[in-house]
């Protein structure tokens, strides 16, 4: 549905902003981009809508061809028939919510009859047609977030853009939010991309997650694939594998290896197919895939317990292993663990990944 | 026991002061507004509804024997209706041209992708400083009926045209063109804010560009456009400098002149002009009102926080359309008037026998100018406006400050009373302050009037809602925690003001500083009720120059004073870059 090759954004000589990005979304799924800030991840969304243009590359919207610079071709937004909800939301001042859903109707010449039905689906779809003649200064954050969705989706675009459409309201309103935008989205079976920084969204909301670093998309995939098997040092870290070891390929059998963490210590791993025997690995594991004091299994080591943060309804253990330290989950009300104690810790081959060092 | 005691009393003490001190400080404010504006404004209503006269001592039955007599005089006056009937024709059309030129402009240079447009932008500026008499005088020079510069070059031309700045059409022309740069400030910055992202959403929505920008961008700035409206018109009615070189060869009389004629006849009607002020005060307030209402009720937040550029339009070739438009305004509003001021300045006779000889150079010297500075008045009105200036400077800055912090920050009682009479004095126009000082100090014997202290402190008392503003603007920009910080750290208020706030308000200070003294120095309307033969100030001197029919002194002048305002202004960027490179 969404085919995007080979994108170049150049805003200064020196860096791109988006530096050879490619993906397709299939009918009808929404793909998350994830990044932090100043990844590129919004300018891709931008080049998509047809408010930035792209050095180079190609973007394909349902088979049409809407951006390819090396051919001279850059289709106005206008023209692209696509939705976009905006992150401040843009709901325009001076009109009444009806008004604002009107407005894209408007532009497009439909009969009255064929206007008003559709501005009262969209803004039933959102649950918010008793507030049609309301000012549009007159709502709440999240209400204007949902009049932003009626009005993107009143014409019934081919995709759908949503540029952090949750990242100015409140937590507990963000969680809530985010389920319903997927219900809504989904319902309507429209194909979506939505970008966002916050890696709880992305998994709530996204049927394929990219993760997006200084411009390059670094691993697209669904979101187990992305916390189960991430291809990438910084997918890793990103996404809350926070832990990370220094070591030294031993051997290879197939896509495990054996690592020398120093000090006479070896632990099995999960190996990328360019690590060579004697390449230099670091290897990153989630602080809650640690399970402590367990004794069975390979990459059973002792662990001293430096400190013990309890948060309520986990708590976190800083333990000293192979002669640094690493951060590890036990989920529960309870604490088990007493700082200074020595326990057996387990750490599951699988879900250890090596990655080579840059050199 | 006793010495605890009387650690007590020490303690209750100075709770005692502690608490009666934000009380001391309102009260001494009040009384400051009080002598600044309070009591001029009750002068001026006295003599309003009275008989008597300022000048002769006066006994309280005169003063309690209130009527209306004055305003039903004043409003039956035929003069006084064709006054008004003309000030609201030449106001109102005026500010409808100022608007349709200010928003052009704002767009033209914030908007589009005009060449040279940030140069635009700049110059669209420079019409706030030069002295509106000085911009009269100068288009007197251009377009007046036959021996203007410009029917002169139309007859040399064989162009059949006859301009005619002596009119209703060149009042409206003059006023459109100087008074635009209030709309341009307001519509710019409007434009600046402007999140881009409500463009965005009517382009991806399906509108075209023009679509775009009349459905959704001009309707967002429209509520600084029309606020923008109504304080030109408010201005343009306390304008004299221009009615007065303009309007008065034709005999268009607008309310300030009529004013001023009321105060110089012999006798003097001083009452009637007290009606005729009160009567402007009232129609002015009527304006503030409505400007007060339309930023409460329609003031769109369009800034979002995050960071942006404003999106400009992409014109192509009508980018050299736009660009010819700006030109056009900057030859008329700038280049032109300080080109005829030069030429009259520096050439020994106004007789231009062909273009030609306007280059030849034997014509000009610095005749004028020498002639000029042989007047002893010139000298005494520029060390006069001098002290003017740094009298308003300073204690407008020390007023307005304390204003500002009061009521912005601190919790002092009254302080809704001090704002309240702060800002209600924007809406005296300039020309009725002079009024309501004349009033007031005239006849105290030994009093204000006569020195250049009433020339300063009116124009302060005119100035503080203006100089209160941009300190208010400039102390919200610093966080409340950045002050409590300072307590907590265990300085007490003064000391927090001064090592804090101060120096984080900096450019805001230099800039209010700056504002005062420049203002000031312009001032023409309040000055002309004030000034005694002692202390006569440059715009006052300049207008007598102008009566007097002497033109080559008075371009000389007029041109003197461009220059000093550019130096000032020039200054303050100075000092401004000095001390911000600095923090």
């Amino acid at each position: 549905m969404l085919n995007v090759v080979d994108l170049f954004k150049q805003f200064s000589v020196e860096r791109n902003a988006i530096d050879g990005v490619s993906f397709d979304i299939p009918k009808g799924d929404i793909t998350v981009l994830l990044g932090p800030s100043g990844c590129g991840k919004t300018t891709t969304l931008r080049c998509v809508a047809g408010l930035e243009h792209p050095s180079a590359g190609r973007i394909q919207i349902d088979g049409v061809t809407v951006s390819a610079p090396k051919e001279k071709i850059q289709i106005a937004a206008r023209h692209r028939e696509v939705g976009m909800v905006f992150q401040s939301y843009a709901i325009w001042p001076h009109m009444s919510v009806l008004q604002n859903v009107m407005y894209p109707l408007k532009n497009r010449g439909m009969s009255r009859e064929e206007m008003d039905r559709r501005a009262k689906e969209a803004l039933d779809m959102v649950g918010l047609w008793e507030y049609a003649k309301r000012s549009a200064t007159a709502l709440s954050g999240g209400q204007m977030q949902r009049v932003a969705l009626a009005r993107s989706m009143s014409y019934s675009p081919k995709l759908l853009l949503l540029d952090e459409p949750l990242s100015n309201l409140d937590a507990k309103l963000r969680t809530r939010l985010r389920v319903d935008l997927r219900r809504i989205i989904k319902d309507i079976g429209v194909t979506a991309l939505y970008v966002t920084h916050d890696q709880s969204e992305a998994v709530v909301i996204g049927d394929q997650i990219g993760v997006m670093n200084e411009g390059r998309l670094l691993q697209i995939a669904s979101a187990q694939e992305i916390y189960n098997k991430p291809t990438d040092l910084f997918v890793a870290s990103f996404t809350g594998a926070t832990n990370t070891l220094a070591g030294r390929v031993m051997s290879r059998n197939d896509l495990v290896g054996i690592i020398d963490m120093g000090q006479g210590v070896q632990l099995e791993a999960m190996l990328p197919d360019l690590a060579k025997v004697g390449a230099n690995v670091t290897v990153a594991i989630r602080p809650e895939n640690i399970n402590i004091a367990i004794s069975t299994g390979t990459n059973t080591f002792q662990a001293r317990v430096v400190s013990a943060q309890y948060q309520g309804s986990q708590t976190a253990y800083t333990l000293a292993l192979f002669g640094g330290t690493i951060e590890a989950i036990e989920l529960g009300s309870a604490v088990s663990l007493t700082t200074g104690q020595v326990v057996p810790i387990s750490l599951p081959r699988e879900l250890c990944w090596a990655f080579l060092d840059k050199t | 026991m006793a010495l605890i005691s009387a650690a007590q009393m020490q303690q209750k003490r100075a709770d005692a002061i502690e608490r009666l001190l934000p009380w001391v400080w309102s009260g001494s404010l009040l009384a400051t507004l009080g002598f600044l504006v309070i009591y001029p404004m009750l002068m001026l209503i006295v003599g309003a509804f009275t008989v008597v006269s300022p000048t002769s001592s006066v006994t309280a039955t005169e003063v309690s024997r209130l009527s209306l007599q004055n305003f039903v005089d004043t409003l039956t006056s035929p003069a006084v209706g064709q006054a008004v009937l003309n000030s609201i024709i030449a106001c109102g059309a005026g500010t409808f041209f100022a608007v349709i030129l200010g928003v052009m402009m704002s767009w033209i240079v914030v908007r589009t992708n005009t060449p040279a447009r940030r140069i635009i932008g700049e110059i669209s500026k420079v019409p706030l400083f030069i002295p509106p008499l000085v911009a009269a005088v100068a288009w007197s020079i251009l377009g007046s009926p036959d021996t203007g510069l410009l029917n002169i070059f139309f007859q040399k031309m064989s162009i059949e045209i006859n301009i005619n700045l002596y009119s209703m059409a060149g009042l409206i022309t003059v006023f459109a063109m100087y008074y635009c740069p209030y709309v341009y400030m307001f519509a710019s910055s409007a434009l600046m804010n402007m999140d881009p992202s409500f463009e965005e959403a009517s382009e991806i929505s399906g509108a075209g560009a023009l679509r775009t920008q009349f459905q959704i961008t001009f309707p967002l700035i429209a509520p600084a456009i029309l606020s923008s409206m109504l304080l030109s018109f408010v201005i343009m009615l306390g304008i004299y400098g221009v009615p007065a070189v303009l309007g008065l060869p034709a005999n268009i009389s607008l309310l300030t002149v009529h004013l001023y004629q009321l105060t110089v006849l012999s006798p003097p009607q001083y009452n009637a002009a007290a009606a005729v002020s009160i009567i402007m005060i009232l129609v002015t307030l009527v304006f503030v009102y409505l400007q007060y209402r339309i930023l409460a009720g329609r003031s769109y937040v369009t800034i979002s926080g995050k960071g942006f550029r404003p999106k400009t339009l992409e014109l192509g070739m009508w980018r050299w359309f736009t660009f010819a438009l700006a030109l056009i305004y900057i030859v008329a509003v700038v280049i032109l008037p300080i080109f005829a001021l030069t030429v009259t300045a520096f050439r020994k006779f106004m007789f231009i026998p062909s273009l030609i000889s306007l280059f030849d150079l034997t014509q000009y010297s610095m005749g004028h100018f020498e002639s000029l500075f042989d007047n002893p008045q010139t000298l005494m009105s520029m060390w006069n406006t001098l002290k003017v200036g740094l009298i308003t400077a300073v204690i407008g800055l020390a007023v307005a400050l304390s204003i500002s912090y009061t009521v912005q920050r601190s919790k002092a009682p009254g302080r809704r009373l001090i704002d309240m009479i702060s800002t209600s004095a924007a809406s005296i126009p300039g020309l009725i302050v002079g009024v309501a000082y004349l009033w007031a100090w005239i006849g105290l014997p030994d009093g204000l009037y006569g020195t250049l202290w009433i020339l300063g402190l009116a124009l302060v008392g005119r100035h503080i809602p203006d100089a209160a503003r941009i300190l208010a603007s400039s102390l919200i920009q610093v966080h409340k925690d950045l002050e409590e910080a300072a307590w907590i750290a265990g300085s007490g208020m003064f000391k927090t003001v001064r090592t804090i706030i101060l120096p984080l308000c900096k450019p805001g200070v230099i800039a209010t500083v700056s504002l005062l003294f420049i203002l000031s120095v312009r001032e023409l309307g309040t000055s002309l009720f004030l000034y005694t033969a002692d202390t006569i100030v440059m715009p006052v001197l300049l207008l007598g120059l102008y009566e007097s029919g002497t033109l080559g002194t008075t371009a000389a002048f007029g041109l003197f004073q461009i220059i000093f305002i550019a130096g000032v202004i020039g200054l303050a960027n100075a000092i401004r870059l000095i001390v911000t490179r600095n923090t």
